[in-house]
């Protein structure tokens, strides 16, 4: 099998989808399940080959590349993953909208495109992989119509063009001096290069790279992009698409330039890893604290993807052996929590007609448990509560950071732990704790095949949880790949000198323990269920309805915090689109769109043409 | 041995943490001039609710107190006990910052399935309360981990007992004030009593528990307070070290016994003081409360960090 094969079928496939869909739509979905599944099983099968293979469809006089490691595989194999579950929810979720064949045509052209970025083996490739990437999200985010989709995607593709360019400059500037975009040529002659050219080269990629990673301060596009598109989309939006940047990081920093000559890029005690640790730093804690005044269900978990975004740099940009794998493993954590907590929400919002606004849900524990328990389990991901795979990568992190000498990242990566907690027990709490509203009482859980993803996704985080040895092999081999150290991973955990983690060992103390007390549980006096309503308030009079603490959860601390949390990074944005915008409108003032007025600046500028020549005779 | 150690380490915790219930209860009497319920009185009440009836809101409702409390003692088992610590080679520190998270989690989640607001609103509270003294906590643990350059706990009780106690060296002294400055907050009691708040949202997170669900909670509350407290005295005070007077009979059984008491008695120290700051202190306002941990407490944590990085 060849990878040519692999991207055949994938951009293929989304094609046909679309013809598909002319004939009848239920072929067309039973074939974009199928072609899904096919890339799952087909990338699955290039575990640990090391495939780089020109193919001659010049371009530039420039062949185009495909290859095949263990970061592009680790990276392809989160794309097909989540493209699939993906693909599987969307199949009830979107039944009753307009526009299908194009909906699935987008999502699996998105996916190909995707794949494209990461399989390809040389920079123009990358580049128009990526323009397709871009553009077909853009159309994607903006699927529903609507004022404010249409701005979110606005939004999106501006920044996003904004990268490309840079990124654009960037292979420009690389193929003028080494003449060639082969990654492998391009890693062995950079080698040469002076450090500032590789700074310059550094910071024009990790411009496109943040950008689409949505750090801080480029993370404005984010939040309303994933708020707004359909949910199976903002899953593999956040889980899989927004760490494109963390591939390409990957790509340029550790594959092309090298730990070596990263390590000289130092000035003045600032070095460029140290730059972006902070950047995560800030990410992190700025994230974390905006989220927990939200509102809307899917705009706290957009804010999440930011945050945890953070994590994955600390880590990653660390550049240590245990660092990188915390960075990696965060990486592929974050993809199955995250893209499980949009199902979730996704699933809220097909029961109860698109309601997003946390402050009007409550009590769906009772009706929807299924969903409740993939909330449960992906919001314990996400805090990284033990026992859950956001767990073991946080712990690398940290353990990185304060060995590392660096207690400061590690008191904010901290603490953005502690802001998740917030916000993710208010997303918890107001969807699914609480009173039942009477409007939903009749709500019943979302069919099997929105039940499916969100199962498989809740086991997978718990597996990693429990025995993250299974993936952090994969992890590992990353790490080993692009140069680091091997780590010396257990089947449940990581072993060595400074600090051993176990989780079998908590694992089995928690299971004992609640075993233990279960028992006392059942054998002390029977309890009997009560309704809901059926509650203590102190002796005052309870009304009906009215009853579910939601509206302004923190209060006390929204009030003390959100006079210094202004996101003046967007606002900045605004002011400068508004002031393009009036500039735009003054020169329209002169192009007029008139044949008279344009005769008229004609005759004009002769007239003064011909008083100078008067005047002074010049010409 | 580790068996054992397993075994015993709860049960220390959990009748330290009851004993710690009652001692509240009798010496807030005594500054109030009354003569106060015995000692005991917690083991009493908590036996009867055991056989009292109860109500329950659903699942979530019982595996919530199940889960804070099997949190709880997973945390007490990672932490030293004088010599005694069951899971040694289990994460360190990070691991029971973690941990640590369980219980008022799993009290939250329980909590919130009772839908009664005043619950819901001691949840928020907690939480609020909680992010804001895990500002400085965090700042100091990490002085503290930086300082000894180690993550496992036990090799920093380890240190002390051969450098002599946190709270005596000068580059983490800052650190061990400002510990003692949050350690109200930590414990939930006055002037940061906002989450349980009786008479303003009919004691909060626990209005809904009744019978065994209420007995539960106590319990998660007794040992609450055996683990604030205990992290500090393991932190700070040396943990079952006495200026190593006892030095000679270590590694013996008599001298583990020792250390266990020792480890104790300063526990009980700390926590009648703490006893003597609720006596005397009205509540704060939760607003009150994030100003004050986020000012003095913070800015000292802050600079103890920043004298550990110089010196280090």
């Amino acid at each position: 099998m060849s990878l040519e094969l692999l991207i055949i079928i994938a951009f293929g496939g989304a094609f046909l989808t679309y013809f598909l869909g002319k004939i009848s739509s239920k072929l067309r979905n039973g074939f974009a399940v199928l072609n899904a599944l096919a890339l799952v099983v087909m990338t699955a099968l290039f575990y640990g080959q090391n495939i780089e293979k020109p193919i001659h469809i010049s371009f530039l006089n420039i062949p185009l590349i495909l290859r095949m490691n263990m970061v592009s595989w680790f990276f392809a194999i989160t794309i097909v993953g989540i493209g699939l579950l993906s693909i599987i929810y969307s199949l009830k979720y979107i039944e009753h909208e307009k526009k299908l064949d194009y909906y699935y045509f987008t999502t699996l052209f998105i996916n190909a495109s995707m794949l494209g970025t990461v399989l390809c083996g040389d920079l123009v490739s990358f580049f128009i992989f990526w323009e397709m990437m871009s553009w077909s999200t853009y159309l994607l985010i903006s699927y529903r119509g609507g004022e404010k989709a249409l701005f979110a995607g606005m939004k999106y593709i501006i920044m996003s063009i904004i990268g490309s360019m840079a990124m654009l400059l960037g292979i420009i500037s690389l193929y003028v001096n080494f003449g060639t975009l082969e990654i492998t040529a391009l890693a062995a002659q950079i080698q040469g290069a002076s450090l500032s050219y590789i700074l310059f080269i550094l910071i024009m990629f990790s411009i496109a790279f943040i950008i689409i990673n949505a750090f801080w301060p480029f993370h404005t596009w984010l939040p309303d992009a994933h708020a707004e598109a359909v949910s199976p989309f903002s899953s593999i939006l956040s889980a899989v698409l927004v760490r494109k940047g963390m591939y390409g990081l990957y790509l340029f920093m550790y594959m092309i330039i090298g730990l070596d000559i990263l390590n000289k890029l130092t000035f003045r005690g600032i070095s460029f890893n140290g730059v972006f640790c902070w950047i995560g730093a800030i990410t992190i804690i700025f994230a974390a604290l905006t989220a927990l005044l939200q509102n809307d269900s899917k705009r706290i978990l957009a804010w999440s993807t930011v945050g945890q975004g953070g994590y994955m740099i600390l880590g990653v940009a660390f550049a240590t052996s245990l660092g990188m794998a915390g960075g990696t493993f965060h990486i592929l954590n974050h993809c199955i929590y995250i893209g499980l907590l949009f199902f979730v929400a996704g699933a809220i919002e097909y029961r109860t007609g698109g309601i997003r606004d946390l402050n009007s849900l409550g009590g769906l524990i009772k009706r929807m448990p299924v969903t409740f328990t993939g909330a449960i389990i992906g919001v314990s991901g996400l805090i990284g509560l033990p026992l859950t795979n956001g767990f073991v990568s946080k712990w690398l992190i940290y353990k990185t950071l304060i060995l590392g000498g660096n207690p400061l990242l590690a008191f904010f990566a901290f603490l953005g732990t502690w802001g998740t907690i917030l916000y993710g027990y208010k997303f918890l709490h107001n969807i699914f704790l609480g009173q039942l509203p009477e409007k939903f009482r009749d709500i019943k859980e979302v069919p099997f095949s929105m039940q499916l993803p969100i199962i498989i996704l809740s086991i997978m985080v718990i597996l990693f949880g429990v025995l993250p040895g299974l993936a952090l092999k994969v992890v590992n081999a990353v790490g080993t790949y692009l140069g680091f150290e091997s780590l010396q991973v257990t089947l449940g955990g990581i072993a060595s000198e400074t600090g051993t983690l176990s989780t079998v060992n908590i694992f089995a103390a928690v299971f004992v323990a609640c075993v233990i007390i279960g028992l006392i549980f059942k054998v002390s006096r029977r309890s009997t269920k009560v309704d809901q309503f059926d509650s203590y308030a102190a002796g005052a009079a309870v009304p009906k309805d009215k009853y579910h603490y939601t509206v302004s959860f923190y209060n006390p601390l929204d009030r003390m915090i959100s006079p210094y949390l202004k996101d003046f990074v967007d606002a900045f944005y605004i002011n400068l689109t508004t002031f393009i915008k009036n500039l735009c409108s003054m020169m329209r003032r002169i192009y007029t769109g008139y044949i008279g007025n344009y005769i008229m600046y004609i005759v004009l500028f002769l007239a003064l043409l011909i008083l100078v020549q008067l005047k002074w005779s010049v010409f | 041995m580790n068996i054992i150690e397993i075994i015993l380490s709860p049960l220390i915790a959990l009748f330290t943490g009851i004993f710690f219930l009652g001692l509240a209860r009798k010496i807030m009497a005594r500054i109030h001039w009354r003569y106060g319920p015995p000692i005991y009185q917690p083991i009493i009440d908590i036996i009867r609710l055991f056989s009292q009836k109860a109500m329950s809101h659903g699942f979530i409702f019982e595996m919530g107190l199940i889960l804070s409390l099997a949190g709880s003692i997973l945390v007490i088992l990672f932490l030293p006990i004088g010599t005694m610590c069951p899971l040694s080679t289990g994460g360190g520190l990070l691991v029971i910052l973690y941990v640590m998270l369980l219980g008022p989690l799993g009290i939250a989640l329980s909590g919130g399935e009772a839908a009664n607001p005043n619950t819901s609103i001691g949840i928020s509270r907690k939480f609020i309360l909680a992010l804001c003294y895990e500002v400085p906590l965090l700042l100091i643990l990490l002085t503290v981990m930086t300082h000894y350059n180690t993550i496992s706990i036990i090799k920093i009780v380890e240190r002390q007992s051969i450098n002599g106690w946190s709270f005596g060296s000068l580059p983490l002294l800052l650190s061990g004030i400002s510990y003692v400055l949050i350690l109200p907050a930590i414990l939930g009691i006055r002037p940061f009593e906002v989450v349980g708040a009786a008479q303003e949202i009919s004691s909060g997170p626990q209005a809904e528990y009744g019978g065994k669900y209420l007995a539960f909670n106590t319990i998660e509350h007794g040992l609450n307070e055996f683990i604030g407290i205990a992290l500090f005295v393991n932190l700070f005070l040396g943990g079952g070290d006495l200026f190593g007077v006892f030095s000679r009979i270590t590694n013996t059984v008599f001298g583990n016994i020792v250390g266990i008491i020792v480890f104790l008695l300063k526990m009980i120290i700390v926590f009648v003081m703490g006893l003597f700051i609720n006596a005397v202190f009205p509540r704060f306002r939760i607003e009150q409360a994030i100003k004050y941990l986020w000012i003095w407490p913070t800015l000292l944590a802050f600079i103890g960090l920043i004298i550990v990085i110089i010196v280090n």
